[in-house]
């Protein structure tokens, strides 16, 4: 696969020098191993064996296919858009795959109807294809043109085993070059008696390239919102990949409000005495600070919960000195020192950290 | 969003949803005592106890965040009160109206696609469980997007941390001879 990667990086390449002679160049590329290519290889293992050229690497998938279907008609139209396509290779996020897309769309419309894996083409046309056509074949590819490739080897191997890109890819490619549709048009209006679809194609992947705008938007707003999740639960910062991040997220938040229920019990148990100190809490000044108190307390924030509910459970076995100058303290304390009290009681605790975490699953 | 109200500064802000939640919990926790001045103690009413002190600590939290979050708005929709769900509706209802408009068409937008596409995948499914898991966790998030639902789970996260530290500090206040050396 290796060296078959490297061939087709080699074809590719002169594709990219020379647009005019590119069905030429197409056709030089071997056969075998493109059909090889197309057949044996799953999006996954090649990207992650990628040595960083990905925006090589679709080209060649979008190639394989086209071949596969032995359209040499259709690769002349394919390989000239490609070559439009390809100078834009060098900046990945604006591949401008939306003409691309369109000549894919051709070769794909026939790959599908012969049941190939049309799952790389869909991938890397993403929405720039016609959306629902895309759907239908393979939802599972997305297009390598990424700018974060290691998103793309995250997702790739969380899937394992299908090729998958986030729909961004395909978004930015789609969205960006407009003139390399007019070209894409032009082509399209030379095949129209070959494959009718193809004509409604061409229209419904204009018309889904603000789908695929939309859709490319909100994959990076949803990436963006998925890190900022990763910053709020602890030890999440090594995770990578949606669906485990997703359970921690889960996990975090089951344990939250497991340790709420938990908090709201013990002080149903414990309310009689409260009295007396919350009229007077209320009552004070809210916005003295307690340092005192504070550093007590130790260090930690971010692991308060964690730390608290397992202490609690506990009995807090093995209490820290800390805790017995507190209860006199706490009688005469305002609410200004509940709130900072809230910082990591136990400084033993800080230890726990994530492990605190796990350790309330139940 | 900053997180300096959980993490950094150990000094809360006058107004920040920690002390607004604090202050609304306390009361609440207040009148229920006062209502069971006379308590027998027994199981049933500590179960009864426990029950009302839970639902004054969504409320409470709900309420300390405002009607500004989706999630505390679902919260806010099941408390029994009349007299703050008229008062948030009154609030955001030309807000809430026109972000409605505008979530509606990028929901139309957006939706269609990606879900569909999840359906077909199966790492995306995967994926699906998950969502749906979060969106039963996160109140209010069973109409959401899933951007939206990530923002919100955010939120209600950071909410959530705040809650469990006043509460674990109140309960240190309280009695610390009961809790803390047993």
């Amino acid at each position: 696969m290796g060296s078959e990667e490297i061939g087709q990086r080699d074809s590719i390449s002169r594709i990219m020098g020379s647009s005019d002679s590119m069905s030429e160049n197409v056709a030089g590329m071997s056969e075998s191993f493109l059909v090889d290519h197309f057949h044996g290889s799953c999006w996954d293992p090649m990207i992650s064996d990628n040595l960083g050229n990905s925006s090589i690497i679709p080209q060649n998938e979008f190639v394989n296919p086209h071949y596969l279907v032995g359209n040499s008609s259709h690769l002349a139209h394919y390989t000239s858009d490609l070559g439009l396509v390809l100078d834009m290779v060098p900046k990945i996020p604006s591949f401008g795959s939306g003409s691309f897309s369109e000549m894919a769309n051709s070769s794909f419309g026939q790959i599908n109807e012969s049941g190939c894996h049309s799952n790389l083409e869909d991938g890397l046309f993403g929405a720039s294809l016609n959306g629902k056509r895309k759907r239908k074949v393979s939802p599972s590819v997305g297009g390598s043109c990424n700018k974060n490739v290691e998103e793309e080897k995250l997702k790739n191997q969380k899937t394992g085993n299908t090729c998958e890109f986030p729909k961004e890819d395909e978004k930015k490619n789609t969205g960006t070059k407009q003139g390399v549709k007019q070209a894409k048009d032009g082509s399209n209006g030379a095949e129209p008696s070959k494959e009718d679809y193809i004509l409604v194609r061409a229209k419904r992947g204009q018309a889904t390239n603000s789908h695929s705008l939309a859709e490319r938007v909100r994959r990076e707003r949803i990436s963006e919102r998925m890190r900022l999740l990763q910053e709020l639960v602890p030890g999440c910062n090594k995770i990578t990949g949606k669906a485990v991040m997703l359970d921690e997220i889960i996990n975090y938040v089951q344990s939250l409000q497991q340790q709420v229920e938990f908090l709201s019990m013990k002080l149903a148990t414990v309310n009689p005495e409260l009295n007396v100190d919350i009229d007077r809490i209320l009552s004070k000044d809210l916005l003295h600070t307690r340092g005192g108190n504070a550093t007590e307390l130790g260090v930690g924030p971010g692991f308060s919960p964690s730390h608290a509910f397992p202490g609690l459970l506990n009995g807090y076995a093995g209490p820290p000195p800390p805790f017995h100058p507190l209860p006199p303290n706490l009688w005469n304390s305002d609410l200004q020192s509940i709130l900072q009290m809230g910082f990591d009681p136990s400084p033993t605790g800080t230890g726990l950290g994530a492990n605190g975490l796990s350790k309330t699953e139940p | 969003m900053t997180d300096h109200k959980n993490h950094q500064i150990p000094t809360a802000k006058p107004s920040s949803i920690k002390t607004r939640f604090a202050i609304k919990f306390l009361r609440a926790m207040n009148k229920l005592n006062n209502k069971n001045k006379n308590n027998k103690n027994t199981m049933s009413e500590k179960h009864k106890r426990f029950l009302a002190i839970r639902a004054a600590a969504h409320a409470s939290m709900a309420s300390a965040v405002g009607p500004r979050r989706a999630w505390s708005r679902a919260v806010l929709r099941k408390i029994p009160n009349q007299q703050k769900q008229l008062h948030y509706s009154l609030m955001n209802k030309q807000r809430t109206r026109r972000r409605n408009i505008r979530r509606n068409r990028i929901l139309l937008i957006t939706r269609g696609n990606p879900n569909r596409e999840n359906y077909d995948h199966e790492e995306n499914e995967d994926e699906d469980e998950e969502e749906e898991d979060l969106r039963e966790l996160v109140p209010g998030g069973k109409e959401m997007d899933f951007c939206r639902l990530l923002n919100e789970t955010a939120h209600y996260i950071k909410c959530l941390r705040t809650q469990v530290q006043v509460m674990t500090n109140i309960l240190h206040h309280s009695s610390p001879s009961n809790i803390l050396y047993k």
